[in-house]
Order: C-alpha cells, then structure tokens, then sequence
C-alpha cells in the first residue's frame, strides 16, 4: 500500500524537500510478465502507460492494480501496442472505473485493437458476472480513444509526449513523456534488430532521466534473425519433403505475419514447394490484413520498397482455413493456427491428430506462456494427454525457434549505454530473470551514477527532481538586464510548465490574456454649492485641485489624483474614476461626504466617545481570530506559559510571540511558515497599525 | 534582442505566380516551397538561381506544381543541394505529381528541363516528417527546431512552424478552416502570438464560398444533368492534390445513388497515386480513420472509379455518357488537353473547373466570362518516326556518333601520346568511355580505328596493341593458400534475395506506360499542329480549391495575432487590400515585400531568462484564467550557484504597483451573467448595456477585436448612486482578477 499514501500527501508543499518528488508504481507487470500498467506521478500530473491483462488469469484476477490509484486524477494514459497484457483491460479501464482524462494509441494499434478485443471478449469462454467488459464498452472506448502518429508532439495540460518506433509489433510505440523538463521514457515491449516487415526501435535523439524499459528475455542472447529463419524454413522443407506435415501454434497477430512472409517469400524462391498447401487457421488474422496493407508505410523500408512493387501482404501461396472440417487432411502441408498455447482451439485439434506420427514436426515460435501445452511440449516428454483424457505418444519433432521481437540482453544493454538514463526501471519479466538481468547490468554501469530499480507490482518507487523554475522576462521589463540586487516587478503568467514575467500594459501583447480598465461614473444628487465640497474634501484629503471642465466650463476637482468630482447641474454633481482599490475608497468616502453635507448632521464627534471602548473590545476580537486562523492553518495551537503560542506540527515544536510576532522553533521550516502566516494574518485583522499613528 | 528573421520573395508576390520563399532565421536560410508553374516558365525562376547555393534547408508545404514544381530542375540546374524536409504524402504525392508533368510534357514537346531522373533524386533524400513533429535541425541549424502542422488543402499539406529561442515564425499558405470529406481543417488557429506570420492573400477579396452541402448538390446535379442527357463531364484536376476530394464526393454519391456512368481517372500515375492514398489513412480527416479503425473500410477502395493510365484505355471503353477526371487542371498539357478538344464542339458535353486555372493558361482563358466561343489551341503530338525521316533520323545520328568517335579517338590519341611513355596506367582506358565504344560497335567503317584506340590499348612497354592483362595470382604463404573466411560466412542476404530483386525500384513504382515511355528509346518526333476548337460544350466553374476565403482568413489572423505578418502570393489589389485590413484591426507590422526584396521582420521583443528561487513561488498565488495562471510578483534580482540570474523575494517591502484588472469581458457573457443573478438586463443603443433601471456599462475605445490585440479594454460604468450601482460593479469586478 506504498503508492495509496502517497496520493494523499500530493497536495503538501514541496518547499520542504530538495526538487520535486516522481514516483513510479507498476500496478502490473511489475517483476512479471502480463497485465502491463505503470503509474507515474510528478508535480501533480499523473500518468498510466498500457494497460493490460493477464493471460493466465481471469475475471478482475487478471486486471493491474487499479485500487492502488484513483482514476479520476489520470491525465493521460498511453498504450504502447495492441497485445492483451498491453492493452485488454482499457474498455474497463475506460468504462468501468471514474477515469475522465485523455487516452492516446497509435493508427495502426487503434485498429487492430477493436478486432483484437471483440475477439478476446467471444473466445475469453467466462461466466457473464466474471466479464470485465462486453462489446459494446469496446466500442464505446473507440470513440474515447485518440491517435497520435509516431515522432508526434502532443502536449496535454502541460505534459508533453511523443512516441518512437519500438519494433515488436506492428504499431507499437515507446513514449517519452516531458514534465516540466524532466523525461520519462517508457519502452513497452519493443526490439531492435530490424525484422521481415517491422523497423528496429529508434534510439530516442534525448537521453531520458528515467527508461522504464522491459525485460522480457532477461540475460537471453538471441540467434541472428538469418539463423532463426533458416532454422525456421529448414525445419519446414525437410518435413514436408518426408511428406510430414508442419504445425506452428501462433498468436494470432502480430509475429505471425512475420511468420507468414518467411513462408511465403521461402514458397516463391523454391517453386518445388509450389504444391505444398499452406494454410493460415485464424478468422481475425483475415480481418487484420487490411489493417496490415493498409499502414504499410509505418513499417520498413524493405517492405516499402516490395509496396512500390505489389503488396507483400497479399499472399500468393497462403490460403486461410476457417475450421477444422473444411481441412482435408491428405498429404504433407504446413498450417499455423491459433490459440499460441495449445489450449484448444484449432492448433490442439491438428496436435492431437498429428503428434504420434514422427514424420510431423510442431515449431513453437515464441514465448509460451508457464502451464500451457506449447510450455510442456518443448521439454519433450514421451507422451501426452489428448483433449479427450486420452494419453498418446509424442513421437512428432518439436522445434523451439523464438521470433518474440523482444530485445534481447545485447539490445537492452547497448540501448541503455546509448540512452545513459541515470534511472532505470525494469518491468515486464520474471521475477528470476529480472533480478539476472539487474545484476549483468550493473557489471555494465559500474560508476554508480545509474540506479537500476524492480519494484514489485504496487511498489512505489520514489526519485527528486530539482525542477528548476525558468521563467523568462519579456517586453519592457527587459529592456534592461538587471544587476543583482535590482527589483523585478510584474505579471507572472504560467501556461504549462513555462513561466513568463511581464509589464501588466503588455499582457495582451505576449499572451492570450487582456487587461482592462474600469471607468466609473456616478452620480449624485446635491444642491449645495460646490465650493463646499471642495471646502470638506480639503479637509479630509492632502490633494484636491480644481479646475475647470473644458467642454461645460463647469468647476472640477480632481481629489488624490484619482477621482473627479464635477458640478453636472444645479442639482446633480458627478464623479468619475478609473476602478482600483483605493480610487474605489476615496471616491466612496467622497459619495459619504457630498451625502453628510445634504443632510448637515454632524454626528462625527458622537462616534468618537466610544472610540476608547471600542479599541480595548477590538483588541480582544483581533486575538481570537489571530488563534482562530492559526488553528486552522497549524491545527495543533495552544496557549503556553509568558502567553506564547505553542504550535505543534508534525513533532516539530514552535512558539509565537503574539506581540512582537517573533517565532522560536528548531525546525526552519515550520518557523518561517509560521512567521509569514503571522504576520499575514495581523496585517489582515490589523490594517493599520495604531501605534504608529 | 530576439531571433533575426528575414523573408525574400523569389517568386509569388503580388500575383498568383508560383510560391517560393527564402525565410533567414538567425542566418540559416530557409527556402520555402519551390514551385513552378504548369508552364515552366524558366524566367520565374531568375531570383531562385541567384540564392540556390545559399540555401540550407528546403521545406515543403503541398504536394503541386505551384509548390514543389521547380524542386528537380533547382537540384539539377541552379545548384540547389539542401536537404529537403517535408510529410510523407507530399513527398509521394509530389513525385508523382512531377512524373504525370514530365510525362504529360514530354508526349508533346520536347522537354529538356529536367528528366525523370532528376525527379528521383531530388526526391531522394527528402526528410520526411509527420505533423507536429519538432524535428531539432543538425549542425548549422542547431538551435531550431522545425515542425509541421495540418494545413486542410491537400493531403499531407503542412503549415510549417520554424521555432528559434521560443519564437516562432509560421509559413501557412493556402490553409483550409472548413473540414473535408478526406481531411481535417486547419490548426493554424492554434498558433497565438508567433512572432512572424507568412502567409497569403490569395482569397483575401473572395468571399461568397458557398456551404458545403450546397456546393456538393450544385456540383452532383450539373454533372448528373449532363450525364442524363447523354454527355460527357471532363473535370480537369490536379494529379493528387484536390482532386482525392472530388474523387471520394462522386464515389460517395454514385454508391448512394447507383449510378451506372462510368468514372474515370486519367493521369499517367493515378493507379500509384490511388494506391499510396489508401495508406494515408492517418493524414486524413477523423471520419475516414474513425471508419476504417470500425469496420476497416478504406475510403479510397474506389469501387466506382475506373483508374487509367493512358488514353487508349478511354478510348477503348464503351461508349456512352462517362465522367473523365484528367490531368493537368490547366489544360497546357496531359490528358484532360486532348480531351477537352475532343469533347468541346459537343454541346451535350461539360467541362467542370473546380479551381481557378493558372494566369495564361487555357483552363484561365475558358473560365473568364463570357467563355470564348472559340480557342486557338496548338496541338502537340510524339509520333514515332518513320520513312524517309527516320532513314534521315538514323544517318544523322550516325554521322552524329561518328564525329563523337573521331573527336573522342583523337582526343585519346593525344592522350596515349602525351601519356607514352612516361605513365603506365594502361588499364584506365578500359573503363573510358564505354558508351562511345558501345555505339561505335554498332557502327561501320570509320569506326575500326576508334575499336583498336578504346578497346585494345597499346600499352606503353608493348610494341603490339593488346588487351589489358592482369595477373589474378593466389595468394600463398608458409601454409598455403591464403582463405578469406569472407567467403565462407553464410551471407546474410540470402534469405533475403527474394525480396531484393523485386525491390528494385526504390523510388516509388511506375506504371507500366510510364515505364515503357522511358524506356521507348524508339526514335520520335514532336509534331505540331494549330486547331481552331469551337466551344460549344458547357463550362461550369466551381470553388473545390479548399482554400478559406476572405473573411475567414481575415479572422483567422486576427486569431493567430502575429507580431508581425508579411504577406504574400496574391493579386496586388487583394494584397494591398489585407495590408490595410490588417494594419487598421490586426498589427502594426505588416509587410508586403516585391520579389527579392528583403524584409527584416526581427522581433524587437526583449528578453531575458531567471530562475525563479523556491522561496518566492511559495509566496506567489496564482489565480487561474483560461488555460493559464497569473500572479503579480515583486521580487529581487540575485544569483544562483550556476551564475545564473534568479528572482528572490523582497528583502524590503514592495512599493505599491498600479492594480491591474485582468481579464477578457464580453458584453453578452457578461449579460448572461448578469440576468442569471437576477438582474434586469438588456441591450440599449451603441452597443451599451442597460442593467437594472438605472446602470449602464459599454465597451468604448476601439472594439470589434477579440483577444484584445488592440490594448487593453475600456469599460465605462455609469449610473446615479443607488444600490444597484454597487451591485452590478460588484458583478462587474467578479469578471476579473485584481492583480
């Protein structure tokens, strides 16, 4: 529950600390692999990146940790690609939780989304109470969801963010998130070696102060890509040429189409092969295709250059299969199906037929999930347990060849050297291999200017920022560059994060803002002479200066030079004055003058018997409210002995002195708060300060 | 002082010539957009020519001819070699749009300006940027930082925002506020305050746009009209800037209306454009991708348009009532030329502009009022040469080849001569000239002399002529025969290949005609031949060009209140006449500079930055107001550890400052308000407000703009002393924050 206390402290001051305080709480995917969500807080913006599921879980079991946080408070939540554990529990998210702020994606991850979830939602084989969304809050997420193109610069209430290629999947993105200066880079999952169809993760052009960076493959090296897909192909024609048939249990997206070009490019460079079927079990991977010809263009240059030909996604020698009774089952053929993990599903069916003929072959090309068929397979036990209790012989050949595109140890430790980000948290891998990977990479940072952090799921993790506030002087109050010791004064306007000083008459000039002036014209019956006003107001006033107006030729006054008073007609007089505080008070007490001398009572010396009484019954009242408002600044306030205050807060001890507003306290902090508020508060409930007079 | 800008016109003030524009910011010179006309009028170009070299970077706004048109012949003639920034659709869009020119001009004349070639490598090594992306510029440009925003005229039209030290200067030509069937309306109000604005006056004194809806009913019933009647509609259109729009608003309505006419687009690359387009999606306007991430259907999967790539194939369609989108929109050349003088004399047939033709072209001439009965068009065709003209043909370029040869073998002669001896580079010569060699085979006679000269070379150490000769001995040592393991590492490539030797073609594919006409070496001719074309067709001219118009520009700059605004590209009458609209509402900096005139638009805007210390931000309470805070600080000026200026608070107390009201009173909110308290409230005459019986309150000074560009507001409240007075300034200063 570290994270649940800090949403509470984030209204306090940060004066008391040195720089401003970041946390970053997974709330999933922490020292795991699935439900990815990683929570983000800095100078009052929140930040939620992904939002997943965990595939070996259901009902709310598989959701993050929403309760860690209130949803209300997110400003933006980014999801990096469309996998389940990245992106499945955004129409909850979304629908079923208080969340309001703005939801960002790329094209390409926004469309496969909504096929991907529909399908989630009808294969997902739930009880309806253990549905954590239907079809129609994916739909209704779409309209809630916005697409931001890679290298985009998007700034949400001051937070700026862009997104970079991050290989993996088509449309996956990593993004680097500005606050105030400070850079988040969060990777999701990504790969850098450039594959058939996807660009290789950009290397960011800024070092982040933070890289939330997964860490799927731990310390793993991968083969080449030339060695895996040679592996890959070989493996298919030696079985196919013994009239074996080939198995590969895919996701449905995402590899797969990679998988799909290999075979299909491998079919058209060996026309021996032309006869040999393919065939591509997965209704939804139909319906993605359009999506995959359709944004051509954010993949690579290799596939751009194929487009400039014909599209490579429309296969030649791939033909889709929809069940399992339109396949007819004769001779040697290669079929990828889904689910990935041999569950169920079409990719069990053709196991359970073919597994006890070891002419066949299955290749497992990716990461299986612990407790799935496709995990058990690959350490080649003698038999196994058909879908109907059965147990038959495992005689096929199992192939183990990984095209997962997640970086692997060399990719991760050379994009960190790249990047230098002096924070980095890991996310999104094992526990065991996490901590691997922690301890290589700090053999690889040995200077000690890097912390690298694993905080488990709900574990906050805290840095400080020194955010250092720029503002930048403009217009006439830059005329001069000051020297130290010069006085500054003006409008300070913040937009975002940035800080602008100004002369108030160029408010309008260098921003959206305006200024206004208030004129104010009253008037007031009176049918005295004039020069009796001037008389009482020279009284009362140090400047009255009469003049005459230029167009009636009528008398004038100009009283403090602020307020004009003018004779409008035997009857009336008038006054005119621009709006301010104190114009506002002369000109009333001018209004209080002109109606004394209409109604000629002089009650101003009856006032002034209870003056004394009075002064003694104000002291009393000044006290209280001074306690009064202390307490509900300090809280704890008490009376102590010699008549100081004693403030207590957070176990720091202070004493005021009421009288001379003097404070006594160990901690400087607390002292000099108390001292502002003080002295605020007397000038408040002591305007003018009697004693001088 | 502030970031030096200046703007030098190179072409495209005060008239509607094509735009380009050399921005200098802090001396790296911009050049923005290089267009050319449909004409390729060299002598437009004189003023590009004398800066080319100087230029530093090349941004690209449109994907057409009046904005990138000159782009290949300046790389390839005027010695133009920046880097070139601009999206992916107008880096697409714009090379075709350069392939349907070259090859519309080269099927009728004999076009030397620049070749296909030179479109591919001024295209090469274009950046390509998507919107809003802050793109830092390398070395010289360090510092500045470039980014393109949506314009809404064409697909991947930008509106280019150059920011130096947080002071921008925004190039925004020929923008569309209005949203479109395929594209999302312009950001440009999004822009407050930049420092310089460039931008247009193009529509500056053209205001009746109809609404759309309107519009798009006009349009579908006059060619319905026609279709009905059993006549033809030409449409004369760009090659892939407006007319997607005009595409996707037929496609639209023939799906609605099962429309069996068939539509046509022609232009030499419309199979590519329509394919590049279709992975546009993310360029275009919310609707187009909200419908493909829903149900994956792309707009531009034309179900009722027929693409074609060269004129045979109309020719050969079925006869009857059929609407033809062609290129060029100026009718100088392309298709849409030969067919407008095929159809015109029918007066069944129409032809429809959807945009104002070039200044001097047909396409203007057509559109004045009243139209021409009849024009005088040249008519230019390439035939193939044949009888005595290509015996003529071939001699002379016999002759040609052959007094290249003797002028090359003598050259070599000379050569071999003044090398004799002396040098022994007698490989070189090999590699020489081995097209000369490959034409002289070919040839009789004479040429023998010149096949002993470059093939066989006597070399120096040798009496007799003989082929060069080199020793490919192995290399051995105490153990053998050296290995390079090179050649035994299994090569990457070879998954590969398969792919390789279809991608060839890196810059973009060409249709087969286009490659068959570059191919087609076949001797031809350009023949030319004046007709006199009656035109008895109907022409109809309507506003497609998805430009704003007037008005909207005029409040668009308003919005956007730019210190300082230089305007270009248009009629001298409507520049002149947003001069003084702007100079009386808008700023008072407005420039209007002629061509290769050179306008400092430097801000003279002060500035400094300080740090703002911890303690002082404790004491400093904002008051939020839109989108952004204000607060009035009284502070002192110290250091930091860093050297840096800061702002401390006072050690004394601050003197007072004159208060100030902030904030942006609009008299009808402010009535609203006013009657939401309960107060009786209503507009008297001259713009005053009448509140309760007495109290009346009025804007004086100059109003009309908002955003209070013109200085601070005036707000006059006058009334007799009585209650309500109070009240209704109380409401009155509740509007604003006292600073």
């Amino acid at each position: 529950m570290a994270s649940s206390s800090t949403s509470l402290k984030r209204r306090e001051q940060p004066t008391t600390r040195d720089g401003d305080q970041l946390i970053v709480t997974p709330l999933g995917a922490g020292s795991e692999v699935g439900r990815s969500c990683v929570y983000m807080s800095f100078r009052g913006k929140n930040i939620l990146f992904d939002c997943g599921i965990h595939p070996a879980y259901s009902g709310m079991a598989a959701l993050p940790y929403f309760d860690e946080i209130d949803p209300s408070t997110i400003d933006v939540l980014l999801i990096t690609h469309f996998h389940i554990d990245h992106a499945a529990s955004l129409p909850y998210f979304l629908e079923k939780t208080t969340f309001n702020g703005r939801v960002f994606m790329t094209h390409a991850t926004k469309a496969i989304y909504k096929l991907l979830l529909t399908d989630y939602v009808k294969v997902s084989k739930v009880s309806v109470e253990d549905m954590l969304f239907d079809e129609q809050d994916i739909n209704k997420s779409m309209d809630k969801i916005e697409v931001i193109d890679f290298h985009q610069t998007v700034e949400v209430n001051g937070i700026k963010f862009w997104c970079y290629t991050a290989g993996h999947v088509l449309g996956a993105a990593m993004f680097m998130v500005d606050i105030a200066g400070v850079r988040i880079l969060y990777t999701g999952d990504y790969s850098r070696e450039e594959d058939r169809h996807l660009r290789a993760a950009e290397l960011p052009q800024f070092s982040p102060d933070i890289c939330i960076i997964e860490s799927t493959s731990g310390v793993q090296l991968h083969q080449s890509r030339h060695i895996r897909e040679k592996r890959f192909t070989d493996v298919i024609h030696s079985t196919v040429a013994q009239g074996g048939r080939v198995l590969i249990p895919a996701f449905a997206l995402g590899r797969a189409q990679e998988l799909l070009l290999i075979l299909d490019e491998y079919w058209a460079n060996h026309p021996d092969l032309e006869n040999i079927p393919i065939y591509y079990a997965s209704p939804l991977a139909k319906k993605c295709m359009a999506v995959y010809q359709t944004y051509i263009l954010s993949m690579n240059d290799r596939i751009r250059n194929q487009f400039a030909n014909s599209n490579p996604f429309v296969f030649k020698h791939i033909s889709p299969l929809n069940s399992i009774d339109e396949f007819s089952d004769v001779g040697p053929c290669v079929v990828m199906a889904t689910p990935g993990g041999l569950q169920s599903g079409l990719s069990r069916q053709l196991f359970d037929r073919w597994c006890s003929d070891k002419k066949n072959a299955c290749i497992i090309p990716g990461y299986m999930v612990e407790g799935t068929l496709a995990k058990t397979i690959i350490n080649e036990p003698k038999e196994v347990t058909l879908m109907n209790g059965l147990t038959a012989p495992l005689n096929m050949q199992v192939h183990y060849i990984s095209f997962s595109a997640h970086a692997d140890y060399a990719q991760t430790s050379t994009f960190l050297k790249e990047l230098m980000p002096p924070n980095i948290i890991l996310v999104h891998g094992e526990a065991n291999e996490m901590m691997r990977l922690k301890q290589k990479l700090f053999t690889e940072f040995p200077d000690g200017n890097t912390r690298i952090m694993t905080p488990k799921n709900c574990e906050s993790v805290e840095m400080y920022f020194n955010s250092e506030k720029l503002a930048k002087t403009i217009g006439r109050l830059a005329e001069k560059t000051p020297d130290v010791g010069d006085s500054v004064s003006g409008i300070l306007v913040k937009k975002g994060f940035t800080y602008q000083i100004m002369a108030p008459d160029e408010l309008h000039v260098f921003s959206q803002l305006s200024t206004a002036t208030v004129t104010q014209r009253i008037t007031i019956p009176f049918a005295g002479a004039f020069g009796v006003i001037k008389h009482r107001l020279e009284k009362i006033f140090e400047s009255v200066e009469s003049s005459t107006d230029e167009e009636s030729g009528l008398p004038a006054l100009k009283v403090h030079e602020r307020v004009t008073v003018k004779q409008e007609s035997e009857k009336h007089i008038s006054l005119q004055w621009s709006s301010d505080p104190i114009s506002d008070m002369v000109s009333d007490s001018t209004v209080a003058l002109v109606l004394n001398i209409s109604r000629e009572v002089p009650k101003i010396v009856v006032e002034e018997e209870d003056a004394v009484k009075s002064e003694e019954e104000n002291g009393k009242k000044v006290e209280k409210v001074i306690y009064a408002l202390l307490v509900s600044l300090f809280g704890d306030v008490k009376l102590g002995e010699n008549g100081k205050l004693v403030i207590r807060v957070d176990g720091n001890v202070a004493q005021l002195d009421k009288e001379s507003g003097e404070v006594e306290s160990e901690h400087s902090g607390l002292k000099e708060r108390i001292r502002v508020a003080f002295e605020r508060i007397r000038s408040a409930v002591k305007p003018i300060p009697l004693s001088a007079s | 002082m502030g970031t030096s800008v200046q703007v030098t016109p190179l072409c495209g003030v005060y008239n509607e010539n094509p735009l380009s524009y050399l921005v200098s910011v802090d001396g790296f010179n911009f050049l923005i957009d290089c267009g050319w006309n449909d004409l390729f009028d060299t002598s437009l170009l004189e003023a590009l020519s004398r800066v080319a070299s100087t230029i530093d970077a090349v941004l690209l706004s449109h994907p057409d001819t009046l904005h990138l048109g000159a782009l290949p012949y300046a790389m390839k003639q005027l010695g133009l070699s920046a880097p070139v920034y601009a999206t992916e659709p107008v880096h697409r869009l714009g090379l075709l749009t350069m392939y349907d020119q070259f090859l519309s001009r080269k099927q009728v004349s004999d076009f030397d300006l620049f070749t296909l070639d030179d479109i591919d490598n001024a295209f090469q090594n274009v950046i390509r940027l998507t919107y809003s992306q802050n793109y830092h510029l390398p070395g010289k440009g360090e510092g500045i930082v470039i980014a393109p925003h949506v314009a809404g005229h064409m697909l991947g039209g930008s509106i280019w925002r150059i920011t130096k030290d947080g002071e921008d200067v925004i190039y925004a030509v020929d923008y569309n506020h209005r949203k479109e069937r395929h594209l999302n309306g312009t950001v440009l109000q999004s822009f407050v305050r930049p420092a310089v604005l460039i931008t247009d006056a193009y529509h500056a004194l053209y205001t009746n746009q109809t609404a759309r809806q309107q519009r798009d009913k006009e349009f579908l019933d006059t060619i319905s009209k026609h279709l009905e009647v059993g006549g033809n509609v030409l449409l004369p259109v760009d090659t892939a800037g407006r007319v997607l729009e005009l595409l996707l608003i037929l496609e639209q309505h023939w799906s609605q209306r099962g429309f069996s006419f068939p539509i046509y687009f022609l232009t030499y690359v419309s199979s590519s454009t329509i394919d590049y387009v279709k992975s546009f999606l993310e360029w275009m306007s919310d609707s187009i991708s909200k419908s493909f991430e829903t149900s994956r259907d792309n707009a531009f999967l034309l179900r009722h348009v027929t693409l074609l790539i060269n004129k045979t194939d109309l020719d050969n369609a079925p006869p009857g009532p059929k609407v033809v989108l062609a290129s060029m929109g100026s009718l100088e050349a392309g298709f849409a030329r030969d067919i407008f003088v095929e159809w015109a004399n029918d007066p069944r047939n129409l032809v429809l502009f959807t945009e104002t033709g070039q200044f001097g072209t047909l396409a203007r001439m057509l559109q004045s009022a009243p139209p021409p009965k009849f024009v005088k068009v040249t008519m230019s065709k390439r035939v193939p040469l044949a009888g005595e003209e290509l015996i003529a043909y071939e001699e002379e370029q016999n002759r040609l080849k052959r007094e290249e040869a003797l002028r090359a073998s003598l050259v070599k002669e000379e050569e071999t001569k003044a090398s004799h001896g002396s040098d022994d580079n007698s490989s070189e010569p090999m590699v020489i000239d081995t097209k000369t060699t490959r034409d002289v085979v070919g040839s009789h006679g004479p040429a023998y002399k010149d096949i002993l000269i470059d093939g066989f070379v006597p070399p120096s150490s040798s009496v007799a002529p003989m082929f060069p000769f080199f020793d490919n001995a192995c290399e051995w040592d105490e153990f053998g025969e050296v290995i390079n393991p090179d050649d035994y590492v299994i090569k990457d490539e070879d998954m590969d290949r398969g792919a390789m030797h279809t991608g060839g073609d890196v810059d973009g594919r060409l249709d087969e005609a286009t490659a068959s006409l570059m191919l087609d070496t076949r001797p031809s001719k350009v023949i030319s031949n004046e007709l006199i074309v009656t035109v008895s067709c109907s022409l109809v001219k309507m506003d497609y060009e998805g430009r704003s118009d007037g008005r909207s520009i005029k409040s668009m700059i308003a919005h956007v209140s730019p210190l300082k605004l230089v305007l270009v590209h248009a009629i001298a009458e409507a520049t002149e006449h947003l001069k003084q609209h702007c100079l009386n509402n808008i700023c008072p900096h407005v420039y209007a500079p002629q061509i290769e005139e050179t306008v400092d638009v430097t801000s003279d805007l002060c500035a400094y930055k300080v740090q703002l210390s911890e303690k002082l931000m404790s004491n400093v309470i904002f008051k939020k107001l839109g989108d952004s805070e204000v607060a009035w600080v009284d502070s002192e000026v110290g250091k930091t550890e860093s050297d840096m200026r800061s702002l401390q608070p006072m050690a004394g107390a601050a003197s007072p400052h004159k208060p100030v009201l902030v904030g942006d009173l609009k008299i009808a909110d402010f009535k609203q308000f006013l009657s939401s308290k309960g107060v009786q409230v209503e507009f008297a005459g001259g713009g005053a407000l009448r509140c309760g019986e007495y109290v009346t309150l009025r804007k004086v000074g100059p109003t009309g703009q908002k955003g209070g560009a013109s200085g601070p507001q005036q707000i006059l409240i006058e009334g007799p002393l009585c209650e309500d007075y109070y009240k209704i300034r109380d409401y009155l200063y509740s509007q604003f924050y006292l600073l």
